[in-house]
């Protein structure tokens, strides 16, 4: 066949293990090609986008081709007229972010590493920015899917319009499935107009849940309420307004918040993991934003991210010993559990660090891991529950 | 066999809640799709989500299939039972189990009204955004089975982007919690939109969204459809955003007027109802935009108040039913296509019921290309049911043909399985089938809608080889 | 049951939420969509078998099925046909029977109800042994209203001022019998806003309870006379103050075959229309207003008492939830389906509850014994009045 395979060197090894070939295919049918030939050698394998988060989740089991998807990155097609745009899986988010901009659209998410991570990347951590609260994240912009499961099957789903009923979404299915389901080649999404403008209300202050839940609340409209606390003491508030008079809509929730200042430049922390050595994410009720914030703070980690839409990522601050940061986050887990909420570890470098809490729905999923991917081949163990 | 399931059903429910009296079982023989019919093996209705996993287990035992249904109000057929099944009614599980302004959220039962939610919490300044025409009577469980939309969805998403979290019974009578929040696969995102052929949902959490400061209605009549379609296009390439954009053709609005006396500007060849809403400064700039586009518009009305905002959606909303009023049969169809792709398609449509000489009324949620063309026929006279049929057919090939969908809204149910492969391949379609599979092995949960031919979970795709033994055995049928 | 009326409902399911048997139940059969299944079962061959002919009772007749359906079916025509039909074809049990019969020797005739007046204290303490006896006769006893002294009425009430219309007046049966105070305000504020009222002897019931449970030939008598009455009176104008009369006199064309020599319409109706001359006086109260089904339903008034309510100074309206589901009570309804109309008074007054207001206002006596029986029995207390008694005391100048 003639996909482009290499031999791996240190640089390709996934969260530790060395694969032995690197794969890069140009297209769908490349992509169907190589996993067939995989399924044929009983080859492990893990698909790639930027490798900004290779080394999040556990390590694989065994890895044996790294599927580098970096030469699909192609925008296949912007529809302006439709507000849709279709691009390939390798294609960078900031890449993608320029062609729309062109005709004044935005994909409306906001990953971290926006320079490198790229669309399929992006869909299979399911990893969420600031205006998540507004928009969602990145499956609800998801419209169609094409996917090549790990016999070569090339599947698609959903379509190239907004509006679309019609069978199964495999989309959701495969965003957040940390390539454990097979490979995203291509996806589809709505679009949304670029604002006219942008302003940020940016304070430190003592923030409140009564505060932060009249600034989500508030007719306004704010596209984020974002929370940065680095060192579990000082926290910054800021709040995102787009649109029409976003100016004065922004000065209406300085009313609400107190105190901050209105500018057209981002904080410089908007929307950015800094360090993802040590890196939790943790979900919890909006209305109980202040005590998510404390519980982080307790825990030794910082906090960034939305009180509105209640998830925010933590993150390590400096080394802690294995046996500690397993104590931290058995205590923070069951501090938010108790509330509603939940913690995930994202990354972190030891085993002994339980990464997930209880998932109801494990058997379920495990059915239907064993469905796509029978042989086990596609990123062992990398996700919940040893997938 | 079904005597011996009846009795083990009464022996987990009331005795009214079973009911199998040939007379009463009749009346749940179709949901709002009258064309296709069966009258089901026995109806229960249970009261609570234990009851239902009791019934789902009892069918799991006597290998019996059941299909689920809330108000029984779908347009594709989705909740037609099984004569030799189980019709699971949600309609007396209609309790709001909680309210959670601070988070934004609900917890309700399947049975509960898309409307209900909203009208508990409207007071206090909240809504439940999605909003079918049926709202009134469709119910939350119905919602997440066909994953509905409505006329504002165009802004603010369907169901599958305002749930949060469904307590399901899966199909061999688990209780199981899919969640947002959890971790791992999208389960919740996956089960939405499966029309009942994933398990049966019994719980559901469901976000609220506030209300938005300002909301302007603005009813513009276009002297050809054409006209109307050019300002759609006009609307969203100028980067507005409304919350809802729906025309009506001439027919359709002669149907609404005859039921509801909308009494929409007389000659219209087209209205196009435009919603804009969101903080006043933003709809303020939007409104002087969309004037100056529909400037072609020989009326422009804008709704003063709560009560004309009403009155203008009134004709929109009762458009379904009221063509009742001007044919006595017909067929609505709910194809997609690419909004751009909106002037052509209709005049494709228009070229159609020339050609076979059967009418065709548009309804539709032009912003985002959700087309509702309802196909009229006289179902007296010989024929014509058959054209009515053809051209509805056709309809979907132009929607495909053009990058669309053959179902926007209604589910793709028992009605429309035939038009999946038009959509998708083979492959396509064995790949959902895994996720049938994993969630429903042996194939009872609504079996026989969304698609065509499945396969028995375990097969592999190529000639059939034999009877499979859980066909042999009367656990599953074959297609 | 006409095939035709029958296929014109397309089976969308807008009719369920409204229906009040549906919203206690919940079953497809007992849903206005149900019941239409079940007619075109019955018309395409199946006998009326007593589950059918039980869903049918259940039926309360409030067609507020009718004002939902986007279809226009008639509803309200096919339900009436049905019960005749059932009548005609369904032999109902000896007990069923019974309560019947005393109903309908009963209460269409108000010299027969006058006898009943003296004992109506009595009925109230003996409700809770009827009721162990028969659900049905301790119902009818639990809503026997403390009856006013009675007035008789003159037969014409000169219009104060300047004359501005002449109008006749139906007494009704229930109505006048038990609830004579209405009668009176009703006449007092048609003379006050300038009618000469003309009040015929010799009127009985105008048929709506004959009509409303399938008795055809007994409500043609009732109405024939009805009509006589009035088409003898000369008046071109009738005015009605209960909602089920009302409703059922503007249908007598198509009862009789041919329409009376008089126009029928609802007090509010008729006053909303006439516009306001008499001085309104302040009322400082909270009302809760109800739609009676027949009021709201069958004639599409509704508006119309909201208008007249809020143009009496200082007096507060405040809207009902659920307001478009019955109360239970529809005509004769309390006392065949005992159980399921009382569900739905608790319901009704939960809801009237939620409101907070001091006055419960409605056009149908029906409705207020209704919902005042079901707020004592939650322990709570409303006062009750009809619309024509709030704006009597308004016009009047002094407190309810």
């Amino acid at each position: 066949m003639g996909v482009t395979v290499r031999q791996a060197d240190a640089d390709d090894a996934v969260n530790g293990v060395l694969p032995r070939w690197v794969a890069l295919p140009e297209t769908v049918e490349e992509v169907s090609a190589v996993l067939r030939a995989c399924a044929e050698q009983d080859l492990a394998v893990v698909p790639a986008g930027g490798g900004t988060k290779l080394h999040w989740g556990p390590p694989p089991e065994r890895c044996d081709v790294l599927l580098d998807m970096c030469c699909m990155n192609a925008v296949l097609e912007h529809a302006a007229g439709d507000l849709v745009v279709r691009a390939q899986a390798g294609v960078t988010m900031d890449a993608l972010a320029a062609t729309l901009a062109d005709q004044g659209q935005e994909l409306a998410l906001d990953p971290p590493f926006t320079e490198y991570t790229t669309v399929g990347g992006t869909l299979a951590t399911a990893t969420a920015g600031p205006r998540a609260f507004r928009y969602g994240t990145a499956r609800d912009l998801l419209i169609g899917i094409t996917v090549v499961l790990p016999d070569g099957t090339i599947a698609k789903s959903g379509g190239k319009v907004v509006k679309n009923v019609a069978g199964y979404d495999l989309g959701k299915l495969f965003t957040g499935s940390q390539g454990t389901l097979g490979v995203i080649a291509e996806a589809t999404f709505r679009l949304h107009p670029l604002a006219a403008e942008r302003r940020w209300l940016v304070a430190e202050t003592e923030v409140s849940d009564d505060v932060l839940l009249r600034l989500a609340a508030s007719q306004a409209e704010p596209s984020a309420v974002e929370i940065d606390c680095p060192d579990g003491k000082n926290a910054t508030v800021a709040v995102l307004v787009e649109g029409s008079a976003a100016e004065s809509r922004a000065l209406a929730l300085r009313e609400v918040l107190g105190d901050g200042t209105v500018t057209a430049e981002a904080p410089e922390w908007w929307g950015l993991i800094l360090n993802d050595d040590v890196l939790l994410e943790a979900r919890f009720p909006p209305a109980r934003a202040v005590e998510a914030l404390a519980a982080a703070g307790e825990a030794g980690l910082s906090f960034r991210g939305s009180a509105a839409a209640g998830r925010a990522y933590l993150e390590g601050r400096g080394d802690v010993p294995e046996d500690e940061l397993a104590a931290a986050v058995a205590r923070l887990r069951a501090r938010l559990e108790a509330l509603g909420g939940r913690v995930n570890v994202l990354a972190t470098p030891y085993a002994g660090v339980d990464r997930w809490g209880q998932v109801s729905a494990l058997p379920l999923m495990r059915r239907v891991k064993e469905r796509f991917d029978p042989g086990r081949r596609m990123s062992p163990g990398r996700f919940v529950g040893g997938m | 066999m079904l005597e011996t399931l009846t009795a083990a059903l009464r022996s987990l429910l009331p005795h009214d809640s079973v009911i199998t009296d040939p007379v009463r079982l009749r009346t749940y023989e179709c949901d709002g799709l009258t064309y296709h019919r069966a009258t089901p093996g026995v109806v229960v209705l249970p009261d609570t989500a234990e009851q239902v996993a009791r019934v789902v287990r009892v069918c799991n035992d006597f290998g019996v299939p059941f299909v689920a249904r809330g108000s029984g109000t779908g347009l594709s057929g989705g909740a037609l039972p099984r004569e030799d099944g189980v019709l699971i009614v949600t309609s007396k599980m209609r309790r709001i189990l909680e309210i959670d302004l601070d988070n934004r959220r609900a917890v309700v039962e399947p049975g509960v009204t898309n409307l209900a939610i909203t009208e508990a919490v409207r007071d206090r300044g909240y809504y439940y955004a999605p909003d079918p025409s049926s709202q009134q009577v469709c119910s939350i469980g119905g919602n997440v089975a066909e994953n509905s939309g409505g006329a504002h969805c165009l802004k603010y998403g369907f169901t599958v982007n305002h749930v949060e979290a469904c307590e399901i019974v899966t199909p061999d009578g688990d209780l199981v919690t899919l969640d947002r929040m959890d971790p791992g696969y999208d389960l919740l995102g996956a089960f939405i939109g499966s029309e009942g052929t994933l398990g049966i949902a019994t719980k559901i959490t469901v976000r609220l969204s506030r209300a938005p400061e300002t909301v302007t209605t603005v009813l513009a009549a276009f002297e050809s459809i054409e006209q109307g379609g050019l300002a759609v296009s006009a609307i969203i390439g100028a980067g507005i955003v409304p919350a809802a954009i729906e025309m009506m053709d001439a027919l359709a609005i002669e149907a609404a007027e005859a039921a509801v006396a909308c009494r929409y500007p007389e000659g219209a060849g087209a209205v196009l109802i435009v919603e804009l809403d969101g903080p006043q400064a933003e709809v303020e700039r939007q409104f002087t935009q969309l004037t100056e586009i529909c400037s072609g518009a020989f009326e422009l009305r804008v709704a003063a108040d709560a009560a004309e905002r009403a009155a203008i959606w009134k004709g929109r909303k009762s458009a379904f039913a009221a063509v009742g009023r001007i044919s006595p049969a017909y067929i609505v169809q709910d194809g997609v296509v690419p909004r751009t792709s909106l002037p052509g398609v209709l005049a494709a449509i228009d070229r159609l019921s020339q050609e076979h000489g059967i009418r065709v009324a548009n309804v539709f949620h032009a912003g985002d290309g959700n087309l509702h063309p309802l196909v009229l026929f006289d179902d007296a006279e010989p024929g014509a049911g058959e054209r009515a049929e053809v051209v509805s057919g056709a309809i979907l090939d132009l929607c495909v043909e053009h990058g669309g969908s053959i179902t926007g809204e209604h589910g793709v149910g028992v009605d429309k399985a035939r038009y999946m492969p038009k959509m998708f391949s083979a492959d396509d379609l064995d790949t959902m089938q895994l996720v049938r599979c994993a969630f429903d092995p042996r194939g009872l949960s609504n079996p026989g809608k969304v698609f065509p031919t499945p396969r028995l979970c375990g097969e592999v795709p190529g000639v059939r080889k034999g009877v499979h033994p859980l066909v042999e055995s009367g656990r599953a049928e074959q297609f | 049951m006409d095939p035709e009326l029958i296929n014109d409902c397309v089976h969308c399911g807008f009719c369920l939420p409204t229906c009040p048997t549906y919203v206690l139940w919940g079953e497809e059969m007992d849903s206005p969509r149900g019941r239409i299944h079940l007619m075109k079962q019955h018309v395409e061959g199946t006998p009326i078998t007593p589950e059918m002919a039980g869903h049918f009772d259940a039926c309360l007749g409030c067609m507020a099925c009718v004002t939902a359906c986007p279809s226009g079916v008639r509803y309200d025509r096919l339900i009436e046909q049905t019960r005749a039909e059932v009548e005609r074809r369904h032999v109902r049990d000896p007990r069923e029977r019974a309560v019947r019969g005393i109903v309908f020797s009963l209460f269409p005739y108000p010299r027969r109800l006058r006898l009943l007046r003296p004992t109506m204290w009595l009925a109230e303490r003996l409700a809770p042994f009827l009721a162990r006896a028969d659900a049905s006769l301790g119902a009818m006893a639990a809503l026997a209203p403390r009856v006013e002294r009675r007035r008789r009425l003159p037969r014409l009430v000169r219009a104060r001022g300047q004359r501005r219309a002449v109008v006749g007046m139906l007494t009704g049966c229930v109505q006048g019998e038990f609830f004579p105070q209405v009668n009176a305000a009703t006449a007092r504020v048609l003379s006050l806003e300038g009618c000469d009222v003309v009040i015929p002897r010799g009127q009985g019931c105008c048929g709506a309870l004959s009509v409303h449970s399938g008795r055809d030939d007994q409500a043609r008598r009732l109405a024939r006379r009805t009509v006589r009455t009035f088409e003898k009176a000369g008046v071109d104008t009738v005015v009605v103050n209960a909602a089920g009369c009302g409703s059922s006199m503007k249908e007598y064309g198509e009862l009789l075959g041919r329409e009376p020599g008089f126009r029928v319409v609802d007090l509010s109706e008729y006053l909303a229309e006439l516009g306001p001359v008499a001085k309104r006086h302040p009322l400082p109260l909270t009302v809760a207003y109800h739609d009676a089904c027949h009021l709201a339903h069958a004639q599409g008034v509704r508006a119309q008492p909201r208008e007249l309510l809020s143009g009496i100074p200082e007096l507060e309206i405040r809207e009902i939830p659920e307001s478009a589901v019955c109360c239970g009570s529809a005509g004769t309804y309390n006392i065949f389906q005992p159980e399921a109309a009382r569900d739905l008074g608790d319901r009704k007054a939960a809801a009237v509850a939620t409101t907070g207001a001091e006055l419960l206002v409605s056009a149908n006596p029906g409705c207020t014994m209704q919902i005042a029986s079901a707020m004592r029995r939650a322990g709570a207390r409303i006062r009750v009045a009809h619309t024509a008694e709030v704006l009597d005391a308004s016009l009047r100048g002094v407190s309810l």
